[in-house]
């Protein structure tokens, strides 16, 4: 079930908002610190790769919804753009860009997408202990 | 709600730029500390040295532009290939304590380029003794 669901600019002064309804809604249903870090941190990274490679709705917002099932929390990121896929084997060491997808599947305990003609969305769970 | 975040620097030598970054380094600051670092290497200065002691946070665009700046300082060789000599360098001030930050580090592979050091001192010490 959607337990909650907010519309975000999108600018990147807004990620530090999208990380605080994050861990409010992680503390809110009990996950421990260490998994609620987490949690944020992926979708920060998702937001942030929204921003970069995404598109904003009509109204130029990104959204954001967090469901809850059992003991399982997650939150997905939904922008209008095109999904861009990460590189298989992750970036060279020297490179700048392509690190953003592969520190959402370090921290998350599953990363799903789905791309549609309405765009993409970026669902990250995290379970309760 | 906009992130906290300051920046800060010391030319302490005509060939070091040290920059302090305090709070959460996220894309909203990275282009930022990219500009920072990259106008110091293109005045000449071949050391680096990002004090990020009083970084809360670091995300995966901020890696790279510190990925960047080690493949910069290097003259585009690979930060995993061993650096020539008379190349730059970037250093990287973060204690124990500060895990989060250490630990994103550490998973990215950027410590495998990076001087890393406990402290602001160490550091220009470090750099000193490896002219």
């Amino acid at each position: 079930m959607v337990a909650q669901e907010c519309s975000l600019p999108a600018s990147s002064s807004q990620l530090a908002s999208a990380r605080a309804y994050v861990s409010e809604a992680a503390a809110a249903f009990g996950l421990d610190a260490t998994s609620a870090y987490e949690l944020v941190y992926g979708v920060n990274e998702a937001v942030t790769n929204a921003l970069r490679h995404g598109a904003p709705d009509a109204g130029g917002m990104i959204q954001l919804s967090v469901s809850d099932e059992g003991d399982v929390l997650t939150v997905t990121v939904r922008d209008a753009g095109t999904f861009r896929m990460p590189m298989p084997d992750g970036p060279a060491p020297g490179a700048e860009h392509g690190r953003g997808f592969a520190l959402m599947t370090r921290f998350a305990d599953s990363v799903q997408v789905c791309i549609g003609p309405w765009g993409t969305a970026v669902s990250l769970s995290k379970g309760r202990a | 709600m906009s992130s906290f975040f300051a920046i800060s620097e010391d030319v302490t030598t005509g060939e070091i730029a040290l920059i302090a970054m305090a709070g959460e380094i996220d894309y909203a600051v990275s282009p930022q500390l990219r500009e920072r670092i990259f106008e110091h290497i293109e005045a000449g200065r071949r050391h680096i040295v990002l004090d990020l002691s009083a970084a809360t946070f670091i995300d995966s665009t901020a890696i790279g532009v510190l990925a960047g700046a080690v493949t910069r300082l290097r003259g585009g060789e690979q930060m995993t290939a061993v650096p020539a000599e008379g190349a730059g360098s970037l250093a990287v001030v973060c204690p124990d304590e500060n895990d989060k930050v250490g630990q994103i580090l550490r998973i990215t592979g950027l410590d495998a380029g990076v001087g890393w050091y406990g402290s602001r001192e160490e550091a220009l010490s470090g750099l000193a003794l490896t002219g």
